[in-house]
């Protein structure tokens, strides 16, 4: 095989994928802008949300402030504004009150304070939960006060308090989240990045009728597969690269990201990771550039192309999202799954405890599928009726 | 320099089954000769080219162009020829000098010898205006001056040429006839394809008429009006299809 053709194949088609508007929408633009913007739009979104959601959460309904004058007394000194309203649970159905609360008794006498709220809803939610509390306080307070006619120390009432110690170091916690949703958005983004060049050196020199002129040049099939495959890599690599820098960047720098890492006692993802993170990831820009020049091939035009690559990004997704559930850890079984493989270790590497047997498992997997991907790509490549279907 | 020796290609189509698209079809084209090769659409002209050209391989029979063997040796032959068909296309986003140094580099040539080349080729082909212009900025015209330059840029001592001038406006059609005509004097052996009769009548050397993947008549112009007795080319490749048809009829 002529290396030089490769690469004289890689440098034009990369020429092509810098002049080319939506590879570099899918290649840069999305990664370094969109992905910020996304992140800090649905964060805003959700802090507004929240926010709203609190100032609702105030509202309760009684059936008359004269009934259960008490509780009414320590749900206002916890902030909350009592409505009056006749049918409570119709109240919380219908959105007038976040939450109602009524006294009722059973045969024996036994009194219940019985909490309405809607779970379906935040605002009623975060009622429901600033009511028990306000209760238990009440119903601790009532038996304080009981307990200093008796002459018996307030202590008996707590004998112990329980505190949860996290053992997770920062750089862990920030793993945990960081990872997690790092390696679905960057094989989503890298398949993404990959489909657009991958059509445009396939099915669009079909369509547009260049392919032709190179079949009959000297080049080698071979040689010209490995430059097409090569440059495609590159783009996916290249979105890669950008959307990991820019998540990084946002989850380090931007005032929210830094809000949620102080709540959740979050380092900053450290560089060591982010540069292990990257050469983990270009077995699979290659897996996913030859699989997809290989299926690309199959079309006659751009058109056709992107409807058989859409469906390939989606299902790339699938093992990305498996990868994101908590629990599951890469054994060397594990690790010979395609992009499942590669999420779970990106989210290993964040959180500072991927085995090294996985990793190397996984990487010489990854190569192997790349190896095959290049092998079939190839053996379309020299198919007439692959190349010539009319 | 081609010799086609009893070239087939046939292939599996889902409607008509096999179809013989080149039915043992046999000629030769001389170094300093322009051979054309007339037939209607579907005649079986582009698969002969294109078998030519190693791009398909055939089903039975084999060719030598320049001493290469198109099975055995199909990129020894890629590498004497010049391919150019009327609808190819050239890289929309590159420009022509970028076009020229990409198939330079897949011809083998590098370094300073690919610069004057390019540079040859620029001059030859009055393509310096628009030398650093992306492709899809360029008129039909200059494209197709660009696609010529590509062909030759190798200086290949064989020329296919499938329907070179389809599509193209008369001073356009003019460009690739002077083409044509400047690479025979210089030696080159030219196999084209062609619809337009007048474009065959003035160009070619010998004619070959293909009709449904099988040559039937092959020769000169006089030759030919000897056979015929007909006078213009178009009424001398009427009267072979229909000669052609009528044996075919019979035959059923």
């Amino acid at each position: 095989m002529n290396l030089k053709t490769s690469a004289a194949v890689y440098q034009k088609e990369m020429l092509e994928i810098f002049r080319d508007r939506r590879t570099m929408i899918s290649m840069v633009v999305v990664p370094l802008l969109a992905i910020p913007l996304l992140f800090s739009l649905i964060n805003g979104f959700m802090t507004s949300r929240e926010k709203e959601a609190q100032g609702e959460a105030l509202t309760v309904g009684v059936l008359g402030e004269d009934k259960l004058p008490t509780v009414i007394e320590a749900l206002k000194a916890a902030g909350f504004r009592p409505i009056a309203k006749a049918d409570l649970r119709a109240a919380v159905e219908k959105k007038e009150v976040a939450a109602a609360v009524e006294e009722t008794e059973d045969a024996t006498g036994e009194k219940y304070v019985n909490v309405y709220i809607d779970r379906t809803r935040q605002a009623s939610e975060i009622a429901g939960d600033k009511i028990e509390t306000a209760l238990e306080k009440l119903k601790t307070d009532t038996v304080r006060a009981s307990l200093r006619g008796s002459g018996l120390p307030e202590k008996i009432l707590t004998p112990f308090t329980t505190k949860n110690v996290n053992v997770a170091s920062e750089k862990k916690m920030s793993g945990l989240v960081f990872g997690s949703a790092l390696g679905y958005v960057v094989i989503l983004l890298m398949f993404t990045g990959a489909m657009y060049p991958a059509i445009d050196m396939t099915a669009g020199e079909k369509e547009r009728r260049t392919l032709e002129a190179v079949l009959a040049s000297p080049a080698g099939r071979n040689e010209i597969v490995l430059g097409k495959i090569a440059a495609t890599a590159t783009a996916a690599f290249i979105t890669a690269l950008l959307t990991l820098g820019s998540m990084a960047y946002s989850f380090r720098f931007s005032p929210q990201a830094a809000s949620t890492r102080e709540t959740l006692h979050m380092a900053p993802p450290d560089m060591g990771s982010l540069v292990l993170v990257m050469v983990t990831v270009i077995p699979t820009a290659i897996v996913a550039a030859s699989l997809m020049v290989a299926i690309a091939l199959f079309a006659k035009s751009y058109k056709e192309g992107m409807s058989y690559l859409t469906p390939i990004v989606m299902l790339a997704a699938f093992p990305a999202v498996v990868g994101m559930l908590p629990g599951l850890e890469l054994t060397p079984a594990l690790a010979l799954i395609p992009i499942f493989n590669v999420c779970q270790l990106i989210k290993e590497i964040f959180l500072g405890e991927f085995s090294r047997v996985a990793y190397a498992v996984a990487f010489g997997a990854n190569l192997v599928y790349a190896a095959i991907g290049f092998f079939v790509a190839s053996k379309l490549f020299k198919s007439e009726s692959v190349l010539f279907r009319v | 320099m081609i010799r086609v020796d009893n070239l087939a290609k046939s292939f599996h189509d889902k409607k008509r089954g096999i179809v013989h698209a080149l039915d043992h079809v046999s000629f030769d084209v001389k170094a300093g000769e322009i051979f054309g090769l007339l037939g209607p659409n579907g005649a079986g002209k582009t698969t002969c080219l294109r078998l030519l050209a190693t791009i398909l391989k055939p089903t039975e029979g084999t060719a030598e162009v320049g001493g290469a063997d198109i099975v055995r040796s199909p990129e020894a032959v890629r590498r004497q020829i010049g391919f150019l068909s009327g609808d190819m296309g050239i890289p929309a986003r590159l420009t022509p000098r970028e076009v020229l140094a990409f198939f330079g580099k897949l011809n083998g040539l590098e370094g300073e010898k690919l610069r004057r080349r390019i540079d040859e080729m620029v001059e030859t082909f009055e393509i310096s205006d628009f030398a650093n212009t992306k492709t899809d900025k360029l008129s039909t015209g200059m494209k197709q001056k660009v696609a010529i330059a590509r062909t030759v840029l190798h200086d290949p001592p064989v020329l296919i040429l499938d329907e070179p001038s389809s599509g193209l406006d008369v001073p356009t059609a003019r460009l690739i006839e002077n083409f044509m005509l400047r690479a025979k004097e210089s030696g080159k052996c030219i196999l084209f394809s062609t619809h337009v009769m007048e474009e065959a009548e003035y160009l070619c050397d010998r004619i070959g008429v293909v009709h449904q993947g099988k040559l039937k008549a092959l020769g000169t112009m006089d030759e030919l009006r000897e056979r015929t007795g007909k006078h213009r080319l178009r009424e001398i490749f009427l009267d072979l299809l229909e000669i052609a048809e009528l044996a075919q009829g019979a035959r059923k």
